[in-house]
This record gives C-alpha cells, sequence and structure tokens, in this order.
C-alpha cells in the first residue's frame, strides 16, 4: 500500500494541469434516516488510480454509483471531466463512465449476445469495430471461446467479473469505476486484470476494492471512516 | 334477423340454476358465497343500467352520444388499468387513457369504416359492442404488460443500471423489460387466436349466429374482430408502458418508487 489516508488525504498535485477526471464536492447522501455520506469530496486526477476502501456499509459503493448517478446526493456537486453531473448532463457523461459492478447482472441471452449488446446503443455505434478484439481479450483473461454460447446466466461469478471488465475495456472509456473487481477471482486471474488496468496511463481509475494486490498498486488509498470519509482530496 | 326474446319472469327464474354453485360453495364450504351474491348482483344492476341507457343511445344514434359513451368507456377501463397496475392515479390516468385511445380508435374505426362501410363512423350499434370488445381486451394486456413490465425492472434493477452506465439511453436500456412485457400481454390473445373454434365458440360469433346471421357470416365477424383485438392489445401494451415511463423515472434514468402506491 503506497499511502493509507484516513480522512484528510492530501492532494495528488503530480497530475494536475487539466481538469480532474472525476472531482465530488460536500457530497451527502441519505437514505432515508441513515445518512450515509456526510460532506464527502474526493478528486480523481487523469491517470491517477485510486482505490477506496474501509468497512461495509460506510458508503463505498455509494460514490461509485453517485458517480454514475444512480444515487443522487441530498447536497453537494459532482464533476466529470469538469463537467457538473446534472440530469441532462448525465446521459452524456455516463459514457465517459466504464463501470464493473461487485457482481455483475448480465441479464438474458448468451455471452456473445451479452458483448455485442452495448455497441447497438448509439452512443456506441462507433466502436462497433472494437468486438473484433473481443477473441484476444478472451484469451489474455482466460476465458475459453466456448463461453460465448453460454447463457449469461449459466456463468459463474468468477466469468461474470471478467466479462464485465473485458466489455468495459472494449467500450474505450477513459475512467474506470469497479467495485471489488476481483471480488470473484483466484489471484492468478486477479493480477492479470489488474496489471492490465493499471498498465494504461491514460486510465483513471476509482475501485473500491480490498485486495491487496490492488491496494499496493494503487497511486492512492482513500479509507472511508463511518462518517463518509470527508475531504479525500 | 330473428332474435328469441327472453322473457322477464323466465329470466327471473333463470336465476335459480344459481342455487347449484352456491349449494357447492356451501358444501365444500368456499368462502366466496357473500362475494358471488354481491358480484351477481352488481351484474344484474350494471347490466340494467347499461341496457336501459344504450337503449336510449341506440334510439338517438347521434354520434357525439355515442362517442361521449365511448370516452366513458375508457375511462373506466383507464381507471381499472391504474388501479389494478398500482399506479398513482394522477400521473398516469391520462397518458394511459391516450395509450387506450390509441390503441382502440384505430381497429375500431377501420372495422366500421373500410371493412363494413357504414355510412356513420359512430353507428351505436357497432362502435359500441366493437368498441367495448377491443376495449376489454385492451383492458386485460394493460394490465399484463403494466405490471410484468415493473415486476421485470424491479426484479432485475442492477441489469437495467448496469445497461445504463454502459452509455444506453433509458428507451435503450428498457427494450428488454419492454419486449418482455409485450410477449406476457399479447400471448394469450395469440393463443386464444391459435386455438379459436376448436375449443369453444367465440362470444362474437355467438352473438351474430343468435342474432339470426349464417355461421358464414359470423366467421368473418369473428375473424375481424380477432384481428381487430390484436392490433388494439398491441397498440396500447407498447403505447401503455411507453407513456407511463415518462411518469415512473426520474430524469436521471432510475426507477421512481413514489410512481407506485406500494
Amino acid at each position: 500500500m503506497k499511502r493509507l489516508e484516513a480522512e484528510r488525504a492530501t492532494c495528488l498535485h503530480g497530475k494536475t494541469g487539466s481538469a480532474p477526471a472525476i472531482e465530488m464536492k460536500n457530497i451527502v447522501v441519505r437514505f432515508e434516516a441513515k445518512t450515509v455520506l456526510d460532506g464527502f469530496s474526493l478528486r480523481l486526477m487523469p491517470g491517477e488510480k485510486l482505490v477506496l476502501t474501509g468497512e461495509s456499509g460506510v458508503g463505498k459503493s455509494t460514490v461509485l454509483k453517485c458517480i454514475l448517478g444512480f444515487v443522487i446526493p441530498a447536497e453537494g456537486e459532482i464533476f466529470i471531466q469538469g463537467k457538473r453531473l446534472t440530469h441532462d448532463s448525465v446521459w452524456t457523461l455516463r459514457t465517459l463512465l466504464s463501470y464493473v459492478p461487485q457482481e455483475p447482472e448480465l441479464g438474458d441471452g448468451t455471452l456473445h449476445e451479452w458483448f455485442r449488446s452495448p455497441f447497438f446503443f448509439r452512443a456506441n455505434t462507433s466502436l462497433r469495430n472494437n468486438l473484433d478484439r473481443l477473441p484476444g481479450f478472451l484469451e489474455r483473461f482466460s476465458l475459453s471461446q466456448e463461453l460465448l454460447h453460454k447463457e449469461v446466466g449459466a456463468l459463474s461469478g468468477g466469468e461474470k467479473q471478467r466479462a464485465a471488465l473485458i466489455s468495459a475495456i472494449l467500450l474505450e472509456r477513459k475512467i474506470f469505476l469497479l467495485d471489488e473487481p476481483t471480488s470473484a477471482l483466484d489471484s492468478k486471474n486477479g493480477k492479470k486484470v489488474l496489471e492490465f488496468l493499471f498498465a494504461n496511463p491514460d486510465v483513471s481509475i476509482l475501485a473500491v476494492s480490498h485486495d491487496h494486490a490492488f491496494l499496493d498498486e494503487a497511486d492512492r488509498v482513500v479509507e472511508l471512516s463511518a462518517r463518509g470519509g470527508k475531504n479525500a482530496y | 334477423m330473428h332474435t328469441e326474446e327472453i322473457g322477464l319472469w323466465a329470466l327471473s327464474s333463470y336465476y335459480a340454476l344459481l342455487i347449484i354453485p352456491l349449494g357447492l360453495m356451501i358444501w365444500l364450504r368456499i368462502p366466496i358465497i357473500g362475494k358471488t351474491l354481491s358480484a351477481v348482483a352488481r351484474m344484474t344492476l350494471q347490466l340494467l343500467f347499461v341496457g336501459f341507457y344504450l337503449q336510449i343511445v341506440f334510439s338517438l344514434n347521434s354520434p357525439w352520444i355515442n362517442g361521449l359513451w365511448l370516452v366513458v368507456m375508457v375511462a373506466v377501463a383507464d381507471f381499472s388499468i391504474v388501479r389494478g397496475c398500482g399506479l398513482r392515479l394522477r400521473r398516469f390516468l391520462f397518458p394511459l387513457f391516450v395509450a387506450l385511445v390509441g390503441g382502440t380508435a384505430l381497429p375500431l374505426l377501420v372495422f366500421v369504416g373500410p371493412l363494413l362501410n357504414r355510412p356513420m363512423l359512430m353507428d351505436a350499434q357497432y362502435v359500441i359492442p366493437i368498441g367495448g370488445m377491443i376495449l376489454g381486451n385492451c383492458l386485460r394486456a394493460d394490465i399484463i404488460g403494466i405490471r410484468s413490465f415493473y415486476e421485470a425492472m424491479n426484479q432485475r434493477e442492477k441489469a437495467f443500471l448496469y445497461t445504463l452506465s454502459q452509455g444506453a439511453r433509458l428507451h435503450e436500456a428498457i427494450r428488454p423489460y419492454l419486449r418482455h412485457a409485450c410477449r406476457a400481454a399479447l400471448l394469450p390473445t395469440v393463443a386464444t387466436m391459435a386455438t379459436i373454434g376448436l375449443v369453444a365458440l367465440p362470444g362474437m360469433m355467438t352473438g351474430v349466429i343468435l342474432g339470426g346471421a349464417d355461421p358464414m357470416t359470423a366467421i368473418k365477424y369473428q375473424i375481424s374482430i380477432m384481428i381487430a383485438i390484436f392490433t388494439g392489445t398491441s397498440i396500447t401494451v407498447v403505447l401503455a408502458i411507453l407513456m407511463s415511463v415518462r411518469g415512473s423515472f426520474g430524469p436521471y434514468g432510475i426507477l421512481d418508487p413514489l410512481a407506485f402506491r406500494s
């Protein structure tokens, strides 16, 4: 672990000069009576690899969901590549992000159909040629070609997780939001995923993870406390 | 054409047949006797009321009154759908009304106009019974479709959110759930079409035969009404789900729990 930051982390000045990949300012999230994030702030610089850690229920996944517009903060502002996240901008800003959930739910159909489906969304049609790279990524992440014809519901947790990572990579986003991306992987496959993701200097990563390999490789580690980890700059 | 008249006393005596199902309920202790008696009473009163009203409507045969009656029928169906699907009245009453009008109007007007060549489109003898049949089926299909759609959305919310995260717009992300809901709503009509005539003589055909027409004429009517019902339910289910989406999702594309009563 390069650095472990509790509540007050120092600014990462090394990669400034352009707008932060993600900036969260004084975010307050309440679920009914419970305050999950209370004045939480965070800045992820372009190319930075930041890992959020902390006990269960402190709001790590909620941070990612706020950035995706799945949870609407009661207070605070979120900026993605300098653009404020609003109900108008969310649809465009989501196309800058790649999200890998902890337990990806892939819906119905075969894995091949599932890989193809996002490339039929208007936002991704220009990337359709990236599907040509799919066999290479399957091999890299130790998934057999035969799996493509299997129903997604029949895949194991690890296979789903790797499929979600491959899909995220094929969509060529510059910001990755990863929620325990190696939790269902063995150490060998987890390492492969980690090495690939962290090798690209242009990609910013905000990951929720307890995986020591992830924590060790991260530029920064932010530990969220029960009060929501204020000012993680 | 001649239809045998049912006398008032004869009809009243026919109610005595209900002693058999009621007796079975008592014997088997099926706890729906009260509900059954209430339903029989409601059926009688409602049909008597409609009968009297329709006699006036038929004798006047004013296109405005006939149109107004159709609007009332749509409004009642609309109310039943919104309540039956557990949706908030204020948000969904109008959009689902529009969906029902859209789904019912096209097959009904094509039926009465180009198919039957009636000089008056709003002829009570045709628009009210045919409109009622289309509307009744639209109501059932809408309830199945809307419920299936939101149940699937709730059960597979994670997959839906994941699709949004991959850059899908709302209309793109809901498509698998729309497909699932339309399938569930339309399958009963498809199954009915596949077995019609083999299992039982359908209602309209029976009515036309009882009205004194020959069976071939009745069959033509039945085929036409099945096409009208299938077209109407298809249009109304798709429209109803798409129009309900505007009120049930927030501006960030997330399902709004406040759109539902429970």
